[in-house]
């Protein structure tokens, strides 16, 4: 049906010109009298020629057999010429210095867009290798006419903007022209709108995933210009360039990650699956402390330090497995974004970054299958239209293997696995009318693990939220959600009947977003709104399993608070050169009953025996305020057309906890929220960047560094428990954080290899708080954090055999993570006991992965019943046994020393993927 | 489609190897692993007791090796000095009084010159335990204590030692010697024996969280059921010490990594420190915290009769019966039988003349009660 529209690069709409008249006010009154009786155009032009100053540029194949018969006198060249070409299909045009171009149709339009010799200028030597390089992009230099001319100034572009590939609308993206700052943004049907002067411009068209499409125009008149941009990476990876020389380079925020689902599919990931942590983590700044573990750390700053969203619902555990897959159905996500500085004004309560993970609401064309299946996963996803006002996506991915484990379970000495998961999305989008949209998003995930045979896990985040988009008019627009996030923990122990047990721990969140959205005018855009978030968790529960057991049931007192901030930023264009992104937000915390509150002497540690006083509060009374202001700055200036620089500062506030107990086999940290002994976490960020294009964009490079200060951190106390601890701020000291680093990041995004090579440099450490009595952690010195790894490399490489078939290589070193070893043991008290080194005075092995995956993409007709591809890899060629962790358990009275890995040998893995 | 279905498989199986055990065994490079360990009590009425040891590496199986040939003293504010003597290899003794009202030190000095000295130490006296008893229950038997602390005395820790009667699985009142069997004498009864329990867990109780500082029935130990604690006679004397807060603390450190490491409700791992620092170089570690002050001890006594019924099992001795087979009473069957030593003669048979016609064996780990405790009765041991 629409398969010529879709199949061409471009569809132009462009309505036939009749008549463009050239500038006459330029041209003086040269006279020209003369007979020219039925001869050929070119003696014509010879005539003319010898008789003034004109000159004649035209094709000889168009007017070789074109006769001239006509008499002048003391007429004007133009006069003559339009009585010569009266008629006909030709046309002319002249410019200043009396040269006189014939064409055909359309006259050649001799002025220049307006930024074009500020550009040229501003580019130097590399602008000349960028004009052989022009013939790259073919649609992007093609100009293209719009409109008839008239007497108007400006004309309105109208025009749609779809996916090359689906065809769907593509709402959101922004047309814009640099030159006079013209903007104009696609609705939902992909329609926009854009008044530009008469002439000549480039427009750019950027969709939400970060492509940049371009147009050179020339706009006579209203006309409509509708562009199909290529959502297919595969087919015209010229297009990511210019996006990525746009973002890199022009970007205002600085620190901020964009990864697409087509950038992700790249990344050899572990049994195949396309998976948006690991992808993340091959990001510079990003790392991880090992296979199994919960979230990641982003600039030295702890996992619980992460705010991770997916679609406004706030995910606290985004990883199935302890890590091994993430939580997100690929074929949900549309993008991901991590900010690791200048974290936009709508974000806070994180203090170290935000990872957005944006999900698709589903096509509106027509109903959609995609999945996968792999070895020990199969995932499906449905999308499409109800009715013309409704779209939706529901996806579902599970573990499916279970069943084929017990199979081999006989067969093999290992017996202890098991794994079960499964996560479902769904999500809605209602448009109303116009003005009006409403979206609901609903998330769950579901983990069932076991290490070994007696101890079970479960893990699970269940989130709702309804959204209402609101369009005052064209400058204001809002965002209005509601919704609820669940997280709920539990450990499962069942090692012999006596102390069987069932731990667990639960979040609850309600939450509340007002997210307003103002284009003052061209240079400034604001961004203001409130957020309020009501917080109830359980910290802490174990109840005997089963009759037999003598295990005492224990729960820890439920938590309550509420968190309100507001926030006002700034988008502010100064010029083209220099903009800054400013703002601030305000944050109100309660720590609410019913619960008790103790009160400990002051000037002395908080510890049991200094305990004076323990209040009790009723239910919704406010037990303790925190309060403060948090500020975000950060500014870009393009030095010239391939190079920039950024700087930003930013500050948090945290009041949601996460206490580690890194010393056992399996991850079991608890949260933990601010009350009146446990200050809220408190971190600032200076960073600085320079961002540079090589060789024509090919390569693109980024530099930034930073330092980050943190307050009011929690470590642990010498042998404290902090597991269903109902007095946790006994157990822990109060700590100083600074965090520092660079990180390198050098991507070739062009050519049949593309990919990248990223270094970090990072260091994160910790010192008890100078005013903290209760014990000097390592003397009060600095040590390293649980996380410190200074050196990070990581290389991501994918080579495109064709079209169809390409191999990526993902290569990630990192240092080992410190850990505070048994170094020593002694008789005390009649009985063995063991003697620690410094808190994480020592590192695990380092670690280092080479994966490697072969992509092959079905027939890559654009228009078929169902695309296909397969990939088939190998993860942890090399094999190496990576430690996950390393524990000390006492064997036949020696203390033995074991380090755990997860992946230990090389795993193949193969999934086949399609899309109906 | 079959062959299919065995790629996966084998595929799979790949992967349930995946996660894997490694022993860790991490190079640890400057670091001292022979730290020095001070141990010990100062009583202010009776015998002192200081212990000096060194730690060693974590993986070595060796015994810790003591410290030996120190000069071990107490010396107070006004040059007053004490010196303890050298018992036996690194245990260093002080029999005598201290007054309660001084601040004292301890002093060690190495054979190497190195010298250590300990904050100063203000002894505590303790109370008088007030009670220390026992309760039968469906669990077994828990021993219990209250005390009463006072402003001076908040923090107890207090050690204990047990004693018991068992006996062995068959009980013999026979012994073989010298080719021939006969009755064993009284010094020689392998039939009854004391078993104890000198090094048992840390207590630690903090009085100050009660009211008037009163502990009231903390239990110390609890005896399972079945367990030959109780076959007979069984003893407990409790020491208790009265200790300052951060001694308190050092012993709580110290408790909870004694406890298995590396377990999800384990206890985080810790420094352990103290009140002893070297003279020279007060960045060097030293283990130990030294308390002085004056003790107070009870002991009691459970017999059989206080909780009657109850069984015992013993695991060495479930399978244990007196053996069939009669050896006959001439000296080659007997040598021939006993003369390894690993059975023992249980019964001596007699017909009904009198006569004996022969003797039933039994396994020695079966007979002997000294193999796995001691024949000889306590010092303070009461009879019934």
């Amino acid at each position: 049906m629409k398969t010529n529209k879709y199949l061409s690069l471009l569809i132009i709409y462009v309505s036939l010109s009749v008549f463009i008249l050239p500038d006459l006010k330029a041209q003086d009154t040269e006279k020209i009298s003369g007979l020219f009786p039925g001869i050929s155009f070119g003696r014509f032009v010879q005539q003319i020629e010898s008789r003034s100053a004109y000159s004649f540029y035209y094709s000889i194949e168009d007017l070789g057999d074109f006769q001239v018969n006509i008499s002048a006198k003391d007429n004007s060249i133009q006069q003559i010429l339009e009585a010569v070409f009266e008629q006909t299909d030709f046309r002319y045009s002249m410019d200043s210095q009396k040269r006189i171009f014939i064409t055909k149709n359309h006259a050649l339009d001799l002025k220049l867009s307006k930024d074009f010799f500020t550009a040229t200028s501003r580019a130097g030597a590399d602008s000349i290798e960028r004009q052989n390089d022009i013939e790259r992009a073919y649609s992007r230099n093609k100009l293209y006419v719009i409109g008839n001319p008239g007497r108007q100034k400006e004309a309105t572009l109208k025009g749609k903007i779809t996916g090359l590939e689906t065809g769907d609308p593509v709402y959101g993206a922004v047309v814009f022209e640099r030159a006079e700052y013209r903007r104009a943004i696609t609705n939902e049907e992909g329609f926009f709108e854009i008044l530009l002067p008469v002439g000549r411009h480039t427009l750019f068209i950027q969709n939400l995933g970060g492509f940049i499409e371009q147009r050179q125009i020339s706009i006579q008149g209203d006309g409509i210009l509708d562009v199909a941009i290529e959502e297919n990476i595969i087919s015209l990876s010229e297009v990511t360039v210019s996006s990525d020389r746009m973002t890199n380079i022009a970007r205002p925020e600085m620190g901020v990650q964009k990864l697409n689902i087509q950038d992700m599919r790249k990344i050899p990931a572990v049994l195949g699956e396309v998976d948006v942590i690991r992808s993340i983590l091959t990001l510079p700044g990003v790392q991880t402390v090992g296979e199994a573990s919960v979230g990641f750390n982003v600039r030295g700053g702890a996992a619980d330090q992460n705010l991770i969203l997916f679609n406004h619902a706030t995910i606290y555990n985004p990883s199935h497995l302890f890590g091994l897959f993430s939580a997100f159905n690929p074929d949900a996500v549309e993008s991901v974004e991590l900010y690791k500085a200048g974290i936009p004004v709508q974000y806070g309560g994180r203090l170290s970054s935000v990872l957005d993970v944006n999900a698709k609401y589903g096509n509106n064309e027509k109903v959609k299958v995609s999945g996968g299946i792999g070895l020990l996963t199969g995932r499906l996803t449905v999308e499409g239209p109800v009715g013309e006002k409704t779209t939706f996506l529901l996806g579902a991915r599970s573990t499916y293997s279970d069943w084929l484990l017990n199979l081999l379970e006989e067969n093999t000495d290992f017996e202890n696995g098991r794994a079960a998961f499964y996560d479902l999305n769904l999500s809605v989008s209602h448009k109303v009318n116009n003005q009006n949209t409403v979206r609901f998003n609903a998330y769950t995930s579901n983990d069932n693990f076991r290490f070994d045979r007696d101890t079970t896990f479960r893990y699970e985040n269940l989130n709702f939220n309804l959204g209402w988009t609101h369009y005052f008019n064209e400058k204001l627009e809002a965002e209005l959600v509601l919704g609820r996030d669940k997280y709920a923990f539990g450990i499962e122990g069942r090692d012999n009947a006596a102390n069987a047990y069932d731990f667990g721990f639960n979040i609850d969140q309600d939450f509340i977003k007002a997210n307003f959205k103002y284009e003052y005018d061209f240079r400034h855009k604001l961004d203001f709104g409130i957020h309020s978030i009501r917080y109830n968790l359980q910290p802490g529960f174990i109840n005997p399993a089963g009759i037999e057991s003598i295990v005492v049931q224990e729960e820890v007192n439920r938590e309550q608070a509420l968190e309100t901030a507001i926030y006002l930023g700034d988008n502010f264009e100064i010029n083209e050169q220099l903009s800054l992104s400013f703002g601030g937000r305000y944050v109100l915390y309660q720590f609410l009953g019913p619960n008790s509150s103790r009160t400990y002497a002051p000037d002395l540690p908080i510890a049991a025996p200094n305990l004076i006083a323990e209040q009790s509060f009723g239910p919704g009374e406010v037990i303790q305020n925190h309060h403060g202001p948090e500020f975000r700055i950060s500014g870009r200036y393009i030095l010239n057309n391939i190079s920039s620089i950024k700087a930003g500062y930013n500050t948090g506030r945290q009041f949601i906890h996460l206490i580690t107990n890194n010393a056992a086999i399996a991850p079991t940290d608890i949260w933990k929220l601010s009350d009146a002994n446990i200050r809220p976490q408190w971190g600032d960020q200076v960073s600085l960047g320079y961002y540079r294009n090589l060789k024509v964009d090919k390569y693109e490079l980024s530099l930034e560094t930073y330092h980050r200060s943190l307050r009011n951190l929690l470590d642990f106390r010498s042998g404290s428990t902090l597991i269903l601890n109902p007095t946790v701020e006994q157990a822990v000291v109060r700590s100083e954080g600074r965090a520092y680093g660079a990180e390198i990041l050098l991507r070739k995004n062009v050519g049949k290899l593309n990919g990248w090579v990223s270094y970090t440099y990072s260091r994160s450490l910790l010192r008890t708080a100078e005013d903290e009595l209760a014990e000097k952690i390592n003397g009060g010195d600095w040590y390293p954090n649980n996380f410190d790894q200074p050196h990070n490399a990581v290389f991501v490489g994918n080579y495109e055999w064709s079209k169809r078939f390409s191999t990526s290589l993902n290569a990630n070193y990192s240092t080992g993570r410190p850990i505070t070893l048994p170094v020593a043991k002694f008789n005390y008290g009649g009985s063995e006991r063991v003697y620690f080194s410094d808190r994480n005075a020592y590192r695990i092995p380092d670690y280092f992965r080479i994966d490697l995956s072969i992509n092959i993409e079905g027939n890559h007709k654009v228009r078929k019943l169902a695309h296909s591809s397969w990939s088939v890899g190998v993860y942890n060629l090399l094999g190496r046994r990576n430690p996950y962790s390393v524990f000390f358990a006492p064997v036949n009275g020696v203390l033995e020393g074991y380090q755990l890995s997860i992946f230990a040998q090389p795993i193949p893995f193969i999934t086949y993927n399609f899309r109906i | 489609m079959e062959k299919m279905s065995f790629q996966i498989l084998f595929l799979l199986t790949f992967l349930v190897l995946i996660s894997c055990k490694d022993p860790f065994e991490p190079e640890l490079l400057d670091i001292s692993t022979e730290v020095l360990v001070v141990e010990g009590y100062i009583e202010v009425e009776g015998e002192s007791k200081i212990k000096l040891s060194r730690t060693v590496p974590v993986r070595n199986t060796e015994e810790v090796p003591a410290v030996k040939g120190a000069r071990v003293s107490v010396t107070d504010n006004n040059n007053g000095r004490w010196d303890f003597d050298e018992k036996e290899g690194g245990v260093y003794i002080f029999v005598g009084n201290f007054s309660v009202f001084d601040t004292y030190r301890l002093n060690v000095e190495l054979v190497d010159g190195t010298s250590y000295i300990s904050e100063p130490l203000q002894p505590i006296i303790s109370p008088e335990i007030e009670e220390l008893d026992f309760l039968r229950d469906e669990n077994g038997v828990e021993i219990f204590i209250s005390t009463k602390g006072n402003e001076e005395a908040q923090y107890f820790l207090w050690s204990y030692e047990e004693h018991w009667i068992f006996r062995p699985g068959v009980l013999s009142s026979l012994i073989y010697e010298n080719g021939a069997v006969r009755n064993r004498r009284e010094e020689e009864t392998i039939n009854l024996c004391w078993n104890s329990n000198l090094f048992p867990k840390i207590i630690l109780q903090n009085a100050a969280r009660f009211e008037d500082n009163s502990i009231l029935q903390r239990e110390l130990v609890r005896i399972p059921n079945n367990s030959e604690k109780l076959t007979q006679r069984y003893s407990i004397e409790v020491k208790q010490k009265a200790i300052n807060q951060e001694a308190f603390d050092f012993w709580d450190i110290l408790r909870k990594n004694s406890d298995d490491i590396g377990g999800i409700f384990s206890p985080l791992p810790s420094l352990i420190r103290g009140n002893i620092y070297n003279l020279q170089d007060e960045t060097e570690p030293v283990i130990g915290f030294i308390s002085m002050g004056k003790s107070a001890s009870k002991r009691i006594y459970i017999d059989l009769d206080d909780i009657f019924p109850w069984s015992v099992f013993i695991p060495e001795y479930e399978f244990c019966r007196v053996l069939s087979d009669t050896i006959p009473p001439n000296s080659a069957a007997i040598s021939n039988a006993f003369s390894s030593g690993i059975r023992m003669p249980a019964r001596d048979l007699f017909n009904q003349m009198g006569t004996l016609i022969g003797y039933l064996e039994a396994e020695t780990v079966c007979t002997d009660c000294t193999l796995r405790g001691t024949n000889i009765k306590p010092e303070f041991w009461e009879e019934q």
